[in-house]
């Protein structure tokens, strides 16, 4: 009985719809590289730069300008997630150059990418703020309330101070979903992923096409992990990614490539990871319950829940001249 | 001089270049912090090389590097990404950790051996859901082995849970940890040879025999790929599968074998330090070996003797971030970053040398028509393509 409640809690629900949001984010990036034909693994070291590029830039926004913050305080968290999307876009065209022009295997190129952002956080973060590890802490968003919703009884915690970036990643998945299915872009895109010969004998720009599917990922992770600095932890804290641009990966394949199926699937894990926070009392290991994306994954990569069909082309590098 | 060794050449040539170009960079991030790149990088070589305790070290820190190094390249030799090298040696560390101290009273010739096949065995086990899952439903195996990662890290934390593996001496203590393994379990150190060459490695160093294990290992399988028929068939998978198996090769198997053998050697990477060195295994174990393992895998371009140079070379820079951290106050993590844009430039490096190298191929046998088809002659395309 007392499982059954903390199910559907109402607090457990908003706690998962806050931990939803980076994996969503990342995950919808991940479907706009893919479905051009780019694996990214480099997620994971993407969000960390976007975790510390949002707080560092919220928190020099908000020390810069002290006065106006003070009036306007959404402002220095709305430069600093911007700044996240920004810096991870920078990192994602490393992994465009690298993998895209010079046609070095995807995954090697994103594993690479990993490596090389733990460090420059970690320098970076010494570099501004004397420690290694953590950010000074900063105000996030001010919290919204949702009219309607928080005057049905039960349902406050889901209605009450919810971050703004919420309704924002729902409405980018919306979009997501929209722009790959029926824009000139979107099937462009698809048709890179699936078949890039055919798609450039038709005049596609495999490589401009390529480059803007692995730009997109790039933003919507640091966004994701300027998320996770500004409104979750209000600062920057090394590993505080915990592994999210792998599960968000896991996301994807679970959700079949399509930004609504990711959504479906970000949902779900972010459930998980809220429930594992809350089993401790419940004599269930909460290990168990934090692998189960994981394990969910494994299957669905394997056949046994349903197939898995991914792009055609995807992790195939494409080059003009040869073949 | 032979187009072999011309392209052995332009290959170190390639490699030289990367590091250059991660110095390069690395000198201008020094700049930026005012530091005398000239200064840094002096001091990081003189404090590596003029010091017995940083010989001792860097021999020390490449232990794990060389076995993660070399799991990573053996996968790699067959284009399967082993990307679960991290998780394969956790399990391999917890389990070896496990019978070294629930096993008592063996004598070492007997326990040790033992511990190690344990770790190998774990190591395998981890491997073994990837490749299969792989080989028989398709399933990409960079993604299972990560999710693998994910499941041993879990899984270890749950296994240090009270009750568990977790020491009952330690309850009360901030300590999360097994108990210790028995003696005839624990590697012994391998200062008394190191001595005996003449090195005044201090008697604080950790330094233990698998590192020569690591080594031995590395020398056995270049001998392996390069001259058993074995190797040669790994050869022939890598580069034309389609006609490997058209020539009588079962490429499910060599695939198969390659990775398991990954996952083995990938077992043995935590022992140093949890049988070498700390003697139990703990929750604050080292983490990362796996991730530097694809590093020095692609540094070494796969070659097995490679992965020494290249676990050396990368145990050579960590010790001298700690050095340049000390003594020139500048952040170890400059090192870090130089580390990943070496990678990140001898990826792309190796990339365009191939590519060179296949045109000129191409080229030559424009211009002289063979009277034969031509056939690769073994070895030269080092099975990484």
């Amino acid at each position: 009985m007392d499982l059954l409640l903390t199910l559907v809690s109402a607090a457990l629900i908003a706690s998962a719809i806050r931990l939803t949001v980076p994996i969503l984010l990342t995950a919808l990036g991940a479907v706009f590289s893919e479905r051009g034909g780019v694996v990214n693994i480099g997620l994971e070291g993407i969000m960390i730069m976007g975790t510390f590029g949002g707080a560092a830039v919220t928190l020099f926004v908000a020390r810069g300008f002290p006065e106006f913050t003070a009036a306007h305080p959404n402002i220095a968290p709305l430069v600093g997630i911007l700044a996240a999307a920004f810096v991870g876009t920078l990192f994602a065209l490393i992994h465009a150059v690298v993998s895209i022009t010079f046609r070095v295997n995807q995954i090697i190129s994103g594993v690479t990418i990993n490596l090389l952002a733990a460090g420059l956080a970690r320098f970076l973060n010494i570099l501004f703020f004397r420690v290694s590890t953590q950010s000074p802490g900063i105000n996030g968003f001010t919290p919204i309330s949702i009219p309607l919703l928080r005057d049905i009884p039960g349902l406050a915690p889901l209605a009450k101070s919810v971050s703004p970036v919420i309704p924002v990643a729902l409405l980018l998945v919306l979009i997501g979903q929209w722009v790959l299915r029926r824009t000139r872009f979107g099937l462009r895109l698809r048709a890179v992923g699936e078949h890039p010969l055919a798609a450039d004998t038709l005049g596609v720009n495999v490589y401009l096409m390529r480059y803007l599917g692995v730009l997109i990922s790039g933003a919507l992770a640091g966004m994701a992990g300027g998320y996770l600095a500004i409104e979750q932890g209000r600062g920057y804290l090394e590993g505080m990614t915990q592994g999210r641009g792998f599960i968000a990966l896991a996301a994807m394949i679970f959700g079949n490539w399509w930004p609504l199926g990711a959504l479906g699937a970000s949902v779900l894990f972010g459930y998980f990871d809220a429930f594992s926070l809350r089993v401790v009392n419940l004599r269930i290991p909460y290990q168990f319950i934090t692998v189960l994306p994981h394990i969910a994954t494994i299957l669905v990569l394997a056949g046994f829940v349903r197939r898995a069909q991914m792009p055609t082309a995807d992790g195939l590098p494409y080059s003009k001249e040869e073949e | 001089m032979s187009s072999g060794a011309r392209f052995f050449l332009l290959q170190i040539v390639a490699l030289l270049l990367a590091i250059l170009f991660g110095a390069l960079v690395g000198s201008a991030i020094l700049l930026a912090i005012h530091k005398n790149p000239l200064e840094v990088y002096g001091l990081m070589v003189r404090f590596n090389l003029t010091r017995a305790d940083s010989i001792g070290s860097i021999l020390y820190k490449s232990t794990p590097l060389i076995l993660a190094g070399l799991a990573t390249a053996l996968s790699f030799r067959v284009n399967l990404f082993n990307i679960g090298v991290e998780g394969q040696y956790y399990i391999g560390a917890i389990a070896a950790a496990y019978v070294g101290f629930a096993v008592t009273g063996l004598p070492r010739a007997i326990h040790l051996p033992l511990v190690l096949l344990v770790g190998v065995a774990g190591g395998m086990l981890w491997a073994l859901l990837p490749i299969v899952l792989k080989l028989r439903r398709g399933a990409h195996e960079v993604i299972t082995t990560i999710m693998m990662n994910a499941i041993a890290g879990a899984l270890v934390l749950y296994l240090l849970e009270p009750g568990l593996l977790r020491d009952p001496a330690q309850a009360g203590t901030p300590r999360v940890r097994t108990p210790d393994v028995a003696p005839g379990a624990q590697i012994p150190s391998l200062l008394p040879l190191i001595h005996l060459l003449g090195l005044r490695v201090p008697e604080s160093s950790r330094l233990n025999w698998l590192l020569l294990v690591g080594v031995a290992l590395c020398v056995l399988f270049w001998w392996i790929l390069g001259r058993w028929r074995f190797g040669y068939e790994v050869r022939a998978v890598a580069q034309n599968p389609d006609a490997a198996e058209g020539a009588g090769i079962a490429n499910q198997r060599i695939m198969f074998l390659m990775f398991i053998l990954s996952g083995g050697v990938a077992g043995l990477v935590g022992l140093s330090d949890v049988l070498g060195y700390f003697g139990y295994y703990d929750i604050d174990f080292p983490k990362g070996y796996g991730f530097l393992g694809i590093s020095i895998a692609l540094l070494a371009k796969n070659n097995p003797i490679g992965v020494i140079v290249a676990a050396l070379f990368f145990a050579f820079l960590d010790r001298g971030a700690q050095g340049i951290q000390v003594f020139a106050g500048a952040p170890r993590e400059v090192i870090t970053i130089l580390q990943g844009l070496i990678i990140l430039a001898i990826v792309v490096g190796y990339e365009l040398l191939t590519r060179y190298i296949r045109a000129q191929r191409k080229r030559e046998a424009q211009v002289t028509p063979p009277l034969q088809p031509v056939v690769a002659p073994a070895g030269a395309g080092e099975g990484s393509d």
